[in-house]
């Protein structure tokens, strides 16, 4: 039985065809999708992140929340997504076009973010929840981040950003709690994330 | 102990087929002696990322249940200590027990002793500084957040280039056999060994080095991920089990002809199934529909890989008692028609609608990797080791408990959270019940699952123990070990390993 | 659109071509006729058929095993 390199070819093509047809094949399909113009406000969709939510998207990255949070949007009819208020239509591929890397995800311990910035706009609100999560959300699972915090002596006057903490969470009298700028960062890209305009391949609602 | 020196170019292009060739096949001893010092190297190895791995499971199913504990330094936030459990788990100790085997097993079905040992250990250091690098570059904040492929781009680059130095010797060893004749085992391995790399590098390059444009790249990280498991694990472990129920129960497999059939139609089907993880997600519709149907279609390979292997099992069930290899493997054997069954329910999508995003998904992928695969890999090692040590395992009790501790900690560990993680999709699926609500209900859930991970991770301290005394047993006087007798082989191996001993 | 229809198809063509023609040589070379004697691969004559080859270390054998521990000592 001499078939080694029978045996290899079968090896070589069986993968060689699912590289092509699942990876080669879209990247010719749709790997060279474009900008659109929206109709009503004239403007580029999607807009790429800049200044400090693209920075506050490299600490999505480093600290993995993509492990309990998606950012697609199912199609009405199939999960509850749309009802949930998740969002306004189903995610497309146009959506992501900026985004190295995609953060589809495929956990929601935590709800889906696609777009949180319509949901919560509130800057005060995310500062609090990612300091500690239960001050918003009591039980949540949420980690909290109190190392994107920093917790120091009141200066000469109390700085404008200070975390205003009530009851269990309250500070020892003296001291304030500032978010860092990574802090902030995170938030702005929090409050970048919105996927509410309707596109010809999707229009609100489905 | 190589009497071989490494072959010319021109030699390895032209091995000679011919089954009478004079070249005399080595000794089962022989072959065992020249790989006992890079397979020992690389289980050893192995088991000290499977104790650190197991050490971050706990710490992330312990943190998914009560988030404040350990919260305030970013290094061990839960976000990057998950990854660094996976990327430890299937880097560090999966799948470098699985080259262990894979090399071991490849030599002893060529009958052909291993070559270039030493340079295979040198490979394997470069290998573990690539996973320590990677761990610590996730830990750090450098992860990619790319599923399965989270190690950054420079400890990528070291893991490819020591894969490439432990595989090529593997490959030679294929080439250079000197039973002409290939068993289905070696079809497997060479497959995997040859998809690997094939995948680690183009799915490196399509998503981390420079990265291809928009939602491919969750066509291209799914195509990636699940292949991992379907196209490099499950070839190795199926391997290690076509050789070892034969082996140890000293019957020939049930039906040679399903065994090709299967691999065939496994080589098909189980690459397209990928894009799976993204059905509902905003993919073209075709790219989803193909991976269902290919999910569909594994059935074929699994069915008929179960009916050969419980047909070779029929009245031998008895030696269970009395073997820990085939116990292991036999318990990986029936994991992996439950959870490949239980994958092609997955992706159904009405199914699919209440199991994605949620902990379903997560117990699904503890049963392949854990369940189907380790528990192989343990059990080949259990066969492995002592004939490589020369030594018998010093405590049967221990495997006993190791046994028993995994194989209760893994069903305590995927039951509960199954059902959790359906409760928790159909409460999603449902918008009238608010989202803290779902958290809520999954909690009893993941505190179950804390308790069995402390269960495994008990069995995995005892087998550490075991393995490290069996090795430091080694100086001490040499007694052949009982079935080594019984096979009549090791008073040959005795007088010829004299020295080594 | 045609492009990705022409290249489906032509891979299906080749695929399926390249997968007739490797049974075609299977067939026609007795591939599948001799798989007893290729099952027995993993035996020889120090690991027969029949006799079992891992145990509890230090614990009885199996009664009936020609393995029986009289040998051992
Ligand atoms: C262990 C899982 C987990 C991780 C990791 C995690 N989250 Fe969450 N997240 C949750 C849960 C559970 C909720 C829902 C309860 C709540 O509001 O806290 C949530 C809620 C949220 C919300 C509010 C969503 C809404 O609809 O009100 C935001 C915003 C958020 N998370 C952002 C983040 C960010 C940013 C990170 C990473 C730095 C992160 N999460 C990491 C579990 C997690």
């Amino acid at each position: 039985m001499k078939y080694g390199p029978l045996l290899f070819l079968g090896i070589f093509l069986t993968l060689a065809s699912s590289w092509v047809g699942l990876t080669v094949i879209p990247q010719m399909q749709f790997g060279g999708l474009q900008t659109t113009k929206i109709e009503e406000t004239g403007r580029d969709y999607p807009l790429n992140t800049w200044g400090a939510a693209s920075k506050g998207r490299e600490l999505y990255r480093a600290n993995g929340c993509i492990y309990c949070h998606s950012q697609q949007v199912r199609p009405q009819g199939f999960g509850a997504d749309i009802e949930r208020g998740w969002g306004t239509r189903r995610s497309v591929s146009r959506d992501y076009l900026y985004d190295k890397p995609v953060f589809l995800g495929t956990m929601r311990t935590g709800p889906d973010l696609t777009n949180i910035g319509q949901r919560q706009p509130s800057v005060d609100w995310h500062l609090s929840h990612l300091y500690d999560p239960q001050i918003t959300s009591k039980g949540s699972t949420m980690p909290p981040y109190r190392f994107l915090f920093e917790q120091r002596k009141i200066g000469a006057k109390p700085s404008p950003d200070a975390l205003k903490l009530t009851g269990e969470f309250a500070t020892p009298p003296g001291y304030e709690i500032v978010p860092t700028e990574n802090a902030k960062d995170l938030v702005a890209y929090l409050l970048s994330l919105r996927a509410d305009a309707a596109l010809l391949e999707a229009p609100l609602g489905k | 102990m190589n009497s071989q020196s490494s072959p010319s170019l021109r030699q390895a292009l032209t091995p000679s087929d011919n089954d009478s060739s004079p070249e005399r096949k080595a000794l089962l001893a022989e072959i065992d002696a020249s790989c006992r010092r890079p397979v020992l190297f690389m289980f050893a190895n192995g088991l000290l990322w499977l104790m650190a791995g197991t050490a971050l499971a706990l710490l992330t199913s312990y943190k998914m249940h009560s988030p404040n504990f350990l919260a305030d330094w970013s290094w061990l936030t839960f976000g990057r200590v998950r990854p660094a459990h996976l990327n430890t788990m299937v880097y560090g100790f999966a799948s470098q027990v699985a080259i262990g085997v894979a090399i071991w097993l490849m030599c002893r079905l060529g009958r052909v002793p291993f070559m270039q040992g030493g340079l295979v250990v040198g490979a394997t250091i470069f290998w573990n500084i690539g996973v320590t690098v990677g761990i610590v570059g996730i830990l750090a904040g450098d992860s990619t957040s790319i599923e399965w492929l989270e190690m950054p781009g420079y400890a990528a680059y070291i893991l490819f280039i020591a894969y490439a130095l432990i595989a090529i010797w593997a490959i030679i060893a294929f080439r250079f056999r000197r039973e002409r004749h290939l068993y289905v085992s070696q079809w497997y391995l060479l497959a995997a060994l040859f998809w690997f790399p094939w995948l680690y590098s183009a799915a490196n390059m399509m998503l981390v080095i420079d990265p291809v444009r928009g939602t491919v790249q969750g066509a291209v990280n799914w195509w990636f991920a699940h292949n991992v498991l379907g196209l490099w694990f499950t070839p190795i472990g199926l391997a290690a089990i076509y050789y070892f129920i034969p082996k140890v129960i000293g019957r020939p497999i049930h039906s040679y002809f399903l065994s090709t059939l299967g691999f065939w139609s496994l080589a098909l089907f189980y690459n397209w199934a990928g894009i799976h993880h993204l059905i509902g997600g905003p993919m073209p519709a075709w790219l989803i529909t193909v991976s269902v149907v290919a999910s569909m279609m594994m059935i074929i390979p699994v069915v008929t890989v179960a009916i050969n292997h419980h047909m070779t099992m029929v009245g031998h069930f008895k030696k269970l008692k009395y073997s820990p290899t085939l116990r292991f493997i036999v318990f990986g054997a029936m994991s992996y028609t439950v959870v490949s069954l239980q994958g092609s329910s997955m992706a159904i999508r009405s199914l699919n609608e209440v199991t994605h995003f949620t902990h379903y998904t997560i117990a699904h992928a503890h049963l392949g990797v854990y369940a189907f695969f380790t528990m192989v890999m343990f059990g080949s090692m259990y066969y492995i080791v002592p004939r490589l040590a020369l030594r018998e395992w010093p405590s049967a009790r221990l495997i006993s408990i190791h046994f028993w501790t995994t194989a209760l900690g893994i069903l305590l560990y995927v039951v509960p959270l199954s059902v959790g993680g359906v409760l928790q999709g159909l409460a999603m699926n449902n918008p009238d019940i608010p989202f803290l609500k779902t958290v809520e209900l999954t909690k009893p859930y993941l505190v179950t699952r804390t308790f069995a991970g402390i269960l495994m991770t008990v069995g995995h301290t005892v087998f550490a123990v075991n393995f490290v005394w069996i090795l430091a047993r080694r100086r001490k006087a040499y007694q052949p070990p009982v079935p080594f007798i019984a096979a009549g082989l090791q008073q040959e191996a005795g007088a010829q390993l004299g020295k080594d001993i | 659109m045609l492009i990705y229809i022409i290249i489906l198809a032509g891979s299906f063509v080749f695929l399926t071509g390249s997968a007739l023609l490797a049974l075609r040589w299977a067939l026609r070379t007795g591939q599948l006729r001799d798989s007893r004697r290729t099952a027995l691969l993993v035996f020889d004559e120090d690991e027969p058929v029949g006799r079992m080859t891992d145990y509890f270390p230090g614990r009885p054998l199996p009664p009936t095993d020609p393995a029986s521990p009289s040998i051992s000592k």
